[in-house]
């Protein structure tokens, strides 16, 4: 997983998706997830992982980063399908839910900056709690920018050779180790740092704006729709089952829609 | 394979909502504990382990959906307390990136809670019966033994939440048959891809249950693929562990023995 694309690409780059206030993205995502939590049926769920698509598209996110990171837990599903699921209808809509969850998560993630994301979390939690998510996500980047010098510092030394997995596996197991104790003490010197600076126990994020309303109404509208279309299709499904095919259709036409567009914005 | 890779709207509502109450207390108790306690000099370690599980989780290292998970080393590294913040932390980070699901995060984070706890008080016990010159193989009995113990955890889990009743409360049947609807029976899509054509298509008698999860098969290909997980990640536990206790002991003990006379000598077992 490239975490540092995904911070890039929460960071920088433009489009009305970046612009939106975290916390409509945020209330976006549960509406969408509870879209995916009361459904059933394969082809709602489709729809609302095309429209998902379509979002993406229009807020001009990195479309293969985010099928990637969407792909990488539907495999577990697949799995989890397989091995659970009593027929191939009930593995696709585990395989359905799997990715459009995901695919939720990732395009609120890779649109947002993490500390206004981690925000919301660390009002609810205690002050220790909160603090170390940040520092977490940020000795990410510390951890696999060292870890691949690691690797790189072991190779050129033979330590990892292809006919020597054991010599190979232990120079790897060190590394690691040595990794851990680095970022601890780098980790610590940061710590020390931010107590210097005034830390007293609690880091303070301040809460981004929207820079365009229209967009956050747009984006809860949106999610309002999904999560109502899930319902009516759930609790008359006797009726509305011969027309699922509608729920793949309108999406389909906004998803092509939206490529159309952004190509034209190009020109 | 401790973890659960069960999507969102699988699990019924009464066991995910659960799994988020208990998380939410422990985490708040955990919390106030550790605030008062002065761990807060050890938030970085906090921070750098969790890191660390976030890596090495997100890592798939077999084309067969596995990841390594880290977890007795981390239980080990911060003792009870802090793994259950910890806990939480990892499976926040990797429900964001779209690994785990939102709605499990909370029974995800209790496994990985119990993990971490089971593992460090076994390693706790097992230390104090070999001594501390066997970390190895005592980091690789623990680890076994503690995946063993979280899978059928988990195993469990499913079982709760994959039996018909619960079934029937996430929606997965519909209640006035106890049938599974399927959107590919009836209308445009009624050609029976998936059954063998229309004429085909066997109806189950009234009152038969289609749509509750397989809990036999799924803890056969659990316990098959497991026991691979188990030793490699309790090789990997072992190196890193032995290398740690090695080079900083004060790291090492300074989590898993709490009281100040267990540890060694001239090394307060914090990070400086």
């Amino acid at each position: 997983m490239d975490i540092a694309a995904i911070d890039r690409s929460a960071t920088r780059g433009d489009g009305p998706l970046r612009g939106a206030a975290p916390r409509t993205k945020l209330a976006a995502l549960a509406l969408v997830l509870a879209a995916v939590l009361v459904s059933w049926n394969v082809f709602v769920l489709v729809g609302v992982l095309l429209v998902l698509i379509a979002t993406l598209f229009v807020g001009r996110v990195d479309l293969r980063l985010a099928l990637t990171l969407a792909a990488y837990p539907a495999l577990f599903a697949l799995v989890f399908a397989f091995a659970s699921a009593p027929d191939v209808m009930t593995a696709a809509v585990i395989v359905a839910k799997a990715i459009t969850a995901a695919l939720a998560a990732v395009t609120v993630v890779l649109s947002t900056p993490y500390p206004q994301i981690f925000s919301p979390i660390q009002r609810i939690v205690p002050g220790i709690v909160g603090d170390a998510l940040l520092m977490t996500y940020r000795t990410i980047f510390i951890l696999l920018e060292k870890f691949s010098r690691l690797l790189r510092a072991s190779r050129l030394r033979a330590g990892l050779r292809v006919g020597q997995p054991i010599r190979s596996a232990q120079a790897t197991a060190g590394a690691l180790g040595g990794l851990l104790l680095y970022s601890v003490d780098l980790a610590q010197r940061d710590y020390d740092v931010m107590r210097l600076r005034g830390y007293e126990g609690r880091l303070r994020v301040s809460t981004q704006r929207s820079s365009d309303r229209r967009v956050d109404a747009v984006l809860l509208v949106g999610s309002v729709l999904l999560l109502a279309t899930s319902v009516v299709w759930r609790v008359a499904f006797g009726a509305l089952n011969p027309y699922s095919w509608l729920t793949v259709i309108v999406p389909l036409v906004l998803v092509i829609s939206a490529v159309l567009s952004t190509r034209r914005a190009r020109r | 394979m401790s973890h659960i890779h069960i999507p969102d709207g699988v699990l019924p509502l009464w066991l995910w909502a659960l799994g988020w109450a208990v998380t939410l207390i422990g985490v708040g108790v955990a919390g106030t504990f550790a605030s008062r306690q002065d761990a807060r000099r050890r938030v970085p370690l906090l921070a750098v382990v969790s890191a660390l599980m976030i890596v090495a989780m997100s890592s798939e290292i077999i084309p067969i959906a596995y990841h390594v998970n880290l977890a007795v080393v981390g239980g080990i590294l911060l003792g009870p307390v802090l793994s259950v913040i910890a806990s939480f932390i990892v499976v926040a980070v990797l429900a964001l990136l779209g690994h785990g699901g939102i709605t499990v995060l909370g029974l995800n984070a209790v496994i990985i809670g119990i993990e971490m706890i089971i593992g460090w008080a076994l390693f706790r016990s097992l230390i104090t019966l070999f001594g501390r010159t066997r970390v190895g193989p005592v980091a690789f009995g623990t680890t076994v033994v503690t995946l063993a113990l979280t899978t059928t955890a988990l195993v469990g889990i499913v079982a709760l939440g994959g039996s018909e009743a619960a079934s029937r409360e996430t929606g997965s049947l519909d209640p006035a048959t106890l049938r599974f609807e399927n959107p590919l029976s009836e209308g445009l899509f009624a050609v029976g891809l998936l059954s063998g054509g229309e004429e085909g298509a066997e109806e189950p008698a009234a009152g038969e249950s289609t749509g509750g999860l397989s809990v036999g098969r799924f803890a056969t290909v659990v316990y098959t693929l497991g026991p691979i997980g188990w030793v490699l990640e309790g090789l990997l536990t072992a190196a890193i562990l032995g290398y740690v206790a090695r080079v900083r002991p004060g790291m090492m003990w300074g989590g898993l023995l709490t009281r100040s006379s267990l540890r060694p000598q001239g090394d307060d077992g914090t990070v400086n």
